[in-house]
Formats: structure tokens, C-alpha cells, sequence
């Protein structure tokens, strides 16, 4: 198992271990636009509450309809895989997470819990200081939980490690937009994960190594080149499966993947509203996009830089956010004659459904390229 | 002895014209599908024989007695043949198969073959899934897409359903477009959902304002299979945005592509005439596979 997989499997003890060490609290979130900076200023570890495919015991009579993400999430919150947990702040942006959040609030009294507002028009006129209205109440909170003030150095310092970490992962993506690549989808995938349940002081060290490990890394045979695009997934299932047919995933435009590290928080003297502009001018997710729709074409943007054969566009199966969002990628992407191919995707399907799916994209994308024998075996390079 | 209405009868054929062992090239398909299984030899291009089998349990033997059908009484045999491709879920399992091929580019390929080279659509109705795919004017697939969530529009749900409701399979297609008006169609959402909304059809007439007679119950069903089926054809590439003349030329292949109270259903909603084969449907993806192997 890749060093990245087996942090992400590990999360749950290296927070335990983290508690331990340093006496802090641990604070959950979901789904996307956590100040994390701000936590980390209050000397609390962020950890995104993460999904895994696992058979559902208790979630079934909370949750009715919701997409696999939410389910398992109330699932291992119920059985008490997260009850390292301190705290659980929801990031308003999908409803089903929502779902999560009030199962945990009503079934765990003692977890501190905090729903942060955040402006569906992010670039309204007055979104900024909206949202750096709410970062103050959180603050406020992070202030009452530790019985510690954020102070600015400690909002300083943790921008500071944020920005690195950013500029890190930026360095590794860049690596990736050329041919000879020396990553794969999946590593990377693993990676941004594992980024998302680490410290990031520490995580900032391993991503320096890992630089120059693949700096001296032999380069992959070149591939077909793929876009991935949807909803947000925990695990590099889909990028594997990629790599089993012969082609390789490149970039993605996904919440928990490459929409997080495009913009820095640029210094400013108040910094809440320098982190407000950071939140509200990253890469729209699609719940937020309905408006402007802006993400269409910053995938576009995308597929250009990393020179793609196609785009995959993977739907969760009845996921709020992207059920709206993709026809406006779709639109789009045929306007600029980009390939792409669209599929629903639930742990109840099996894998080999989306097996034929993507080997008849690649056949599309290029004939014959996937005509080998052996392509039922275990996944695997 | 219990009348089995799901079953669709088996075929094959050989060809008693062409000398195989005259032939430069030859090439064989195999299809082996989750419901139906096909194989297609074919001799410098032209089809020297086929076979359609039901699948079974058991995918392997399905897989071995389909080309052995296929080559008939002719002498041939599977070392005979220069090339095979197997495709379809239980692909795989056709040991002698020298290559594997995924079933959209053999189901265009094939549909070329039997609708000739004016398709540019291709639906194939499957047994558990249907996939809308768009060809170039040269034998390349453009663009494609594939049903998502559960077997609701395909064949194997109209088995079940004739065995259900005692009717043949060969006939409730006809039996469905005698009707006056088209019903509301069934739930399309889950296979087993529309199966008990449609016993419920027949149930408690005397709670009807006006009941179902036994074939709106079947165009009710059929209906929603063809409205499934239409879902995934309207996510299609247009061949060029607000023209719908496209669909003209479009070519049904899969069992399904032989019950009429699916396929007119869909060509009455896009209003077209869907183009006719000399071979049937259902040979598709195996024919593709062979000329693609």
C-alpha cells in the first residue's frame, strides 16, 4: 500500500495520537470552504470527516435518501468511529452533509458543534464581508471551546503553513500537466486525502520530501490523458481503475482534490476578510456556482493546461451539488469539442459497470488502445 | 408441463454458400451478455455463421456453446479461426478468445455492418443495460452513454415480466400497441418497483374508474421501458445543437431491439422510422467483436 493510502487508513489513530500528544482539540468538517487556517490558529487539528465503502448498519432509519457520501458518514459516526472527535463544524454547502450534521448534533450532546454560513454568490457584492462576519462568529466559538484568543500571530502562522502547503501541492500538480509524468492519478489522489486528515506542518515536510523523490522518480510510459470532474470521492478507486485500462488521470476539478489549492490568503491587516477573499474566491464548488457558473469554464481552463484526451464526469448517484452542475459542463465542454463522458456512480454498482464505461471512453478516445487481454484481472499497475 | 413465456427461442446458423476453407481471413465475435449470449464468425467480412443462446448460470459453457453453434457442421474449428474477440459482461470467460473488446465500439461497429454506413445511432437494448451511442460518418464512436442505475429499461425485466404476467415474449410487443391510447407509464425508477405497480394495474379492477385492460397493462410497462431507454438517448451529443434530424438515422440493436412496443415507442417520441437490417438485432455486438477482433 502506497504511503499515502495507508496515512489515509491510519487517520483515525494519528489524530487519536495527535490528541495525545499535544492536548488539542479535534475538530471535524464538511464539505468544503472550512477555514481551516483558522482552527489550526486556535491550536485544533482539522480533519475532513471522510466516507468509506462499508456495509451500512445504523444510517438507514436517519437517513432515508442521501447519497453514499452522507450515509457512511453517519454510519461510521454512529458506530463511534469518530468519537476522537471534539468537534464538528458544517460548512454550509450540500444538504446531505447537512443531514450529518444534525444526526451527529442529536446524538452526541457533548460534541461542540458549529454550523458556519457561507454566501451561495461568493462574488456577490457583499459576500466577503458576509462570510468574514461568520468567520468571526467561528472564531469566537474556536475561542470559547480552547478557552484560548486566536491571536494574529497565531492566524499569521497559520496562514503561513496553509499557503506553503498549497504552494506545495501546486508544485506536485504542476508536475503533473506535462508529459512523462512521474505521479499517477491515484498517488495523487491518496495524497491530497491524506493532506486533508494531517497536520499540515507535518504534512508540509512529507510534501518537501516527496518533491524531491519524484524529482529523481523515473517517468511513467505516457498514457491517454484524463480529466476527472464530480463529486467528491474518498478513496482513488476510480483513478486505479483508470490505470488498470492504460491511461491515467491527470487533474482534477474535484472538492476535495485540486479546487482547494489554487489561491493563497493574501496578506492583509485584517485577517479574517484576508481569509473571507480567500474562501470566496476560490474555484466556485458547484452548489455555489449556480449563479455565475464559473466552473464550466475554469474545467475548461483546466483540461487545456494539462493537455487531456478527455474528461470524466462522475456523478454520486443522487448527489445535490452536481446534479444541477453537470449539465452546464457537459454544455460547455461540447461547445469547445472536448470529449467527456458522464456516468452515476454508488458503491451498490459494481465495479465492472464503470469497468465498461471507462474502456469504452478509451476505445472512443482512441481505438483499440484498450484491446488487451487480462483486463478482468484484480485492479493493479 | 409449465409453459416458460420468458424465453425467447434460441438460433443459429451456418452458412452452406461460402467455403471457409477458402477464405483469406476469418474472425470470430462472441458476445456473452448477462441474459443472452452471441457469436458471429465471419469469412473475409461477410457472416458464415451465427448463433443466439440464452446465457444461464453458467457463462463459460455459455461462451463455448455459442461459437460451436456458430461453426455449426461445417468443419471449423475454434483453432481455424485467426482471431476472436469476446465482449459483453461475461466477456471473459471465452477462454479461446484472443482479445477482449468492450461492448460500445462492438455494437457500433456491428450496427454498421447490419444498418449499413448511413447510422449514426446506435441504441442497444440490452439485457440489464442500454446504451445510446453516436457514430462519425467513419466507423468511430463520437460520443456514448450508458444507464446508471439498475436494469429497470432492458431485457431482462420484459422476462420476468411475461413470466409474470403468462404472456410470450415474442408477442407482448405487438399485444402492447393494440391499444387505443398509450396508459401512463409504470414507475422508471426501479425495475421491481414497476413490476408490483404493474401487478397493481391489474389488481382490484372494481377500485378503477375505468380499468386496465391486460394490454395497457403491458403498454404501461413497455412505455416506461422506452422512456428509460429515451433518457439515455436524449444525453446523446446533438450532431449539431437544436437539429434533431439525427435520430433519423438510428438502428436498434440488442434482444429488446425486436419488440416493437419498445422500439416504436422510442421512434414515435422522436418521431422517426428506426433504419432496418437484414440480420438480426440481436447479432450485433458479436458481428462487431468479429470484425473488430
Amino acid at each position: 500500500m502506497d504511503r499515502f493510502k495507508q496515512m489515509i487508513a491510519d487517520r483515525h489513530e494519528y489524530a487519536k495520537a495527535w490528541k495525545k500528544k499535544t492536548g488539542g482539540l479535534v475538530v471535524g468538517y464538511c464539505p468544503n470552504y472550512m477555514p481551516e487556517e483558522l482552527a489550526y490558529a486556535a491550536g485544533m487539528l482539522p480533519i475532513r470527516i471522510m466516507a468509506e465503502q462499508k456495509p451500512d448498519v445504523v444510517s438507514a432509519k436517519w437517513i432515508y435518501a442521501s447519497c453514499y457520501v452522507a450515509k457512511n458518514m453517519t454510519n461510521m459516526l454512529l458506530n463511534g468511529e469518530y468519537d476522537y472527535m471534539d468537534a464538528f463544524v458544517h460548512v454550509e454547502d450540500c444538504q446531505w452533509t447537512f443531514n450529518v450534521f444534525e444526526v451527529a448534533s442529536n446524538n452526541f450532546p457533548s460534541l461542540l458543534t458549529h454550523y458556519l454560513f457561507t454566501p451561495d454568490y461568493t462574488e456577490g457584492p457583499i459576500a466577503k464581508d458576509v462570510f468574514r462576519s461568520e468567520l468571526n462568529v467561528l472564531k469566537g466559538k474556536f475561542e470559547a471551546w480552547t478557552g484560548k484568543a486566536v491571536t494574529e500571530e497565531a492566524l499569521d502562522k497559520a496562514i503561513e503553513i496553509y499557503n506553503t502547503n498549497r504552494r506545495l501541492l501546486r508544485q506536485i500538480y504542476e508536475m503533473r500537466r506535462f508529459y512523462q509524468t512521474k505521479i499517477l492519478g491515484s498517488e495523487m489522489m491518496n495524497l491530497m486525502l491524506a493532506n486533508q486528515v494531517t497536520d499540515k506542518a507535518e504534512m508540509n515536510k512529507i510534501l518537501e520530501d516527496f518533491i524531491v523523490e519524484l524529482d529523481a522518480r523515473a517517468p511513467y510510459d505516457d498514457r491517454l490523458r484524463l480529466m476527472l470532474v464530480g463529486s467528491e470521492t474518498f478513496n482513488a478507486d476510480l483513478e486505479e481503475l483508470v490505470e488498470s485500462l492504460g491511461a491515467n488521470v491527470v487533474v482534477d476539478e474535484l472538492d476535495n482534490g485540486s479546487s482547494n489549492i489554487w489561491n493563497d490568503v493574501v496578506l492583509h491587516k485584517d485577517r479574517l476578510m484576508a481569509l473571507s477573499l480567500r474562501y470566496m474566491g476560490r474555484p466556485h464548488s458547484a452548489m455555489k456556482d449556480s449563479n455565475w457558473r464559473r466552473r464550466p469554464q475554469h474545467i475548461f481552463e483546466l483540461s487545456e493546461d494539462y493537455m487531456v484526451d478527455g474528461v470524466l464526469v462522475v456523478k454520486q448517484l443522487v448527489c445535490q451539488a452536481h446534479g444541477s452542475d453537470n449539465y452546464a459542463v457537459w454544455k460547455l465542454l461540447r461547445e469547445r469539442n472536448i470529449p467527456f463522458h458522464f456516468f452515476e456512480r454508488d458503491t451498490t454498482l459494481p465495479l465492472d459497470e464503470t469497468r465498461v464505461r471507462i474502456e469504452s471512453f478509451l476505445s472512443m478516445l482512441r481505438p483499440g488502445v484498450t484491446r488487451i487481454r487480462g483486463w478482468h484481472q484484480p485492479l493493479g499497475i | 408441463m409449465t409453459q416458460d413465456y420468458w424465453k425467447w427461442p434460441e438460433t443459429s446458423f451456418t452458412s452452406g454458400e461460402i467455403d471457409w476453407k477458402k477464405a483469406g481471413k476469418i474472425t470470430a465475435g462472441v458476445d456473452v451478455g448477462s441474459t443472452s449470449t452471441q457469436a458471429a464468425v465471419m469469412c473475409d467480412g461477410a457472416l458464415f455463421g451465427y448463433a443466439s443462446i440464452h446465457t444461464g448460470a453458467d457463462f463459460k459453457k455459455a461462451a463455448d456453446d455459442a461459437i460451436g453453434k456458430a461453426m455449426g457442421s461445417s468443419g471449423m474449428g475454434v483453432k481455424d479461426i485467426g482471431a476472436i474477440a469476446a465482449t459483453g459482461w461475461g466477456g471473459f470467460n471465452a477462454a479461446y478468445a484472443t482479445s477482449t473488446m468492450d461492448e460500445v465500439s462492438c455494437h457500433a461497429r456491428g450496427g454498421r455492418f447490419i444498418y449499413g454506413p448511413s447510422v449514426h445511432t446506435i441504441v442497444d437494448l440490452g439485457g440489464q443495460t442500454v446504451a445510446a451511442i453516436r457514430l462519425y460518418d467513419w466507423d468511430r464512436v463520437w460520443d456514448f452513454f450508458m444507464n446508471d442505475k439498475c436494469a429497470t429499461g432492458m431485457g431482462r425485466n420484459v422476462e420476468t415480466l411475461c413470466d409474470l404476467l403468462q404472456v410470450p415474449i415474442e408477442e407482448i410487443g405487438a399485444l402492447s400497441l393494440d391499444v387505443p391510447v398509450d396508459p401512463e407509464p409504470v414507475s422508471t425508477t426501479c425495475y421491481a418497483f414497476a413490476q408490483t405497480e404493474t401487478m397493481g394495474l391489474l389488481g382490484r379492477p372494481e377500485y378503477r374508474a375505468e380499468p386496465m385492460t391486460i394490454n395497457q397493462v403491458y403498454a404501461s410497462h413497455l412505455f416506461a421501458i422506452a422512456t428509460r431507454a429515451l433518457g439515455t438517448i436524449g444525453k446523446l451529443q446533438p450532431l449539431d445543437v437544436g437539429d434533431i434530424t439525427v435520430y433519423k438515422e438510428l438502428g436498434f440493436t440488442g434482444g429488446l431491439a425486436k419488440n416493437p412496443g419498445v422500439t416504436k415507442r422510442i421512434e414515435k417520441d422522436l418521431n422517426v422510422t428506426a433504419l432496418t437490417g437484414e440480420y438480426d438485432p440481436i447479432l450485433a455486438g458479436a458481428i462487431g467483436a468479429a470484425l473488430l477482433a
